[in-house]
């Protein structure tokens, strides 16, 4: 009987080659101005890319000189984790008065939407940018660094926070309210318990993007092991690169570990 | 004493939520609301804690109008009255003898609550309620840890640390399995006489309303259609008070366990 199986004519796509093939042409166009107005040429390196790779990955296991330098990458790294974890801890706290104003449960629609529309303001500039600017406030070093890492973490954790906040019993709440606590109260004792497991679990998570957000700070000249990164990089040393790379990849990769184990236990 | 006095309430969609009410309630009454899903028995008793604000006539507490509460005063008014709620709002992850102490937070100041620096009065009353409705030993587990009829008492106990006058109790124990239900009724109404606390109660079910009640107010659309005490209570009262036939739905049955 499948035969008897009846569908409606299939939907005509043109419309969609159409905007596909616009997509493209404007594209191709875009890349032509690109690469003619800038002066963009492949030329081959001194040495070849395969050499070049070698010296990275290969290289460092095996050179005494780059394997000196590992302690003091390591110092650079530990440097790293600790600007993402001064940043991220000034972050989760300041996230959370945020994070009620926007709230629309917790202040009604117009305040949230104010309030969200600055988180994702803040949101949509990276840290990079906000380094480079508190670099020209506070001046080169780690604290420029744990500023922008801050503020970034406060755009993204204020809007999952108020998120977290909106799906809550707001009968607790009510609760509070009916026994005569005041709003502050009614927050403490009839949100926050309900919130605390998923803030906390969004705060560790921001912690993994925070440190590989603070291992490219030192670029701009705020902090962590951006700093030798951009050195070897600059004076072509590839077996440093490739070091500084082993000691990023190992240190990322064990805080990913650790804090997914957490995060499962919290939630 | 509780007045109602030519009191309404219009929602803001327009809803007329209760029409022309007219009440007086004794200190120390055991009164049973009962009226159909929708017939405004929430709508009455959260007028008297002002979580709903009646939008004409006069509601009196021991002769002050309430409606013209604001802030400070309103506050101090649902210090004085305790609220039982159907799904009984206890904080899941907190302990229970914290979830009785909340109620006291009406009484303190915000920094020292934030603290939890609860006087240690406020600890033993807590603890004394907790031993009254007979969970003392649950002082210390989380919330979420007890059964339905345990988390109810509780709120009873929560409701008793606020030292209140009036208590007021949504449905209390729909969410109850049928002996467990009457076990709570109970110990609400064992709590309420030794106390001598005005108390109403939102019931479902007409058996239970008339072996608790001292007196039954019957409400159909937003309107007092029986008004009296529970010995001039028939099953057609609950008829005329339903505006249909009794049916089984509306017994909780199981009484004896
Ligand atoms: N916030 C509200 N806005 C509009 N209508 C409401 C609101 N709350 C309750 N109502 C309506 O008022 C009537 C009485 O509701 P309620 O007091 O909750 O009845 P009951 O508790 O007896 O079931 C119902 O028709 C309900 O739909
Ligand atoms: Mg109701």
């Amino acid at each position: 009987m499948s035969n008897d199986v009846k569908f409606p004519p299939k939907p005509k796509r043109t419309k969609l080659k159409i905007k596909l093939g616009i997509t493209l042409a404007v594209l191709a166009a875009l890349y032509t101005v690109a690469l003619t107005t800038t002066g963009f040429e492949v030329r081959p390196s001194a040495s070849s890319a395969w050499h070049t790779l070698q010296r990275i990955f290969i290289a460092p296991l095996f050179d005494a000189d780059t394997r000196a330098a590992f302690p003091e990458l390591v110092g650079y790294m530990l440097e790293t984790i600790a600007i993402a974890y001064a940043g991220l801890s000034i972050a989760a706290i300041l996230a959370i008065p945020v994070g009620f104003l926007a709230a629309r449960n917790m202040t009604g629609n117009n305040l949230s939407y104010i309030g969200k529309g600055i988180l994702n303001a803040i949101r949509a500039i990276p840290e990079l940018i906000f380094a480079i600017i508190f670099v020209a406030a506070v001046g080169i070093g780690p604290y420029a660094g744990v500023l922008a890492i801050s503020i970034n973490s406060i755009g993204m954790l204020g809007k999952l926070y108020a998120e977290v906040i909106e799906t809550i019993d707001m009968s607790k709440v009510e609760a509070i309210k009916a026994s005569g606590g005041n709003r502050v109260q009614a927050m403490w004792y009839g949100v926050l318990p309900q919130v605390v497991p998923e803030f906390s679990s969004y705060a560790i998570y921001r912690f993994e993007i925070d440190v590989r957000a603070s291992t490219v700070l030192g670029i701009v000249g705020a902090g962590g092991i951006g700093f030798p990164l951009l050195l070897a990089t600059q004076q072509r040393n590839w077996e440093d690169v490739g070091m500084i790379l082993y000691v990023v990849v190992i240190f990322v990769t064990i805080i990913d570990i650790v804090s997914g184990k957490i995060r499962n236990k919290l939630v | 004493m509780l007045e109602f006095k030519d009191v309404s309430l219009t929602y803001p969609n327009g809803h007329q939520g209760l029409k022309n009410i007219n009440l007086k309630i004794n200190d120390g009454e055991f009164v049973v609301v009962v009226g159909m899903s929708g017939a405004g028995k929430s709508t009455l008793i959260r007028s008297i804690n002002r979580l709903v604000t009646p939008t004409s006539g006069e509601l009196l507490i021991d002769d002050e109008n309430i409606l013209k509460y604001k802030e400070n005063n309103l506050r101090k008014l649902r210090t004085k009255t305790g609220m039982i709620f159907q799904q009984h709002n206890l904080v899941k992850r907190m302990s229970v003898l914290r979830n009785t102490l909340s109620g006291r937070l009406g009484h303190m100041g915000t920094l020292r609550s934030l603290l939890g620096m609860f006087p240690q009065d406020d600890v033993n009353l807590a603890m004394s309620n907790l031993n009254r409705v007979g969970i003392g030993e649950k002082a210390y587990t989380r919330a979420d840890q007890l059964s339905g009829g345990q988390q109810q008492r509780v709120s009873i106990a929560r409701v008793l640390t606020q030292k209140p006058k009036v208590i007021l109790a949504d449905e209390p124990v729909a969410s109850l399995d049928p002996p467990t239900a009457h076990k709570v009724m109970s110990d609400l109404k064992r709590i309420s006489r030794e106390d001598n606390l005005t108390t109403l109660v939102n019931l479902h079910f007409i058996d239970m309303a008339q072996e608790f009640a001292d007196r039954i107010i019957g409400l159909r659309d937003g309107e007092v259609v029986f008004d009296g005490p529970v010995s001039e209570v028939s099953d057609k009262t609950f008829e005329e008070i339903y505006g249909r036939p009794i049916k089984e739905d509306d017994l909780l049955g199981g009484d004896e366990d």
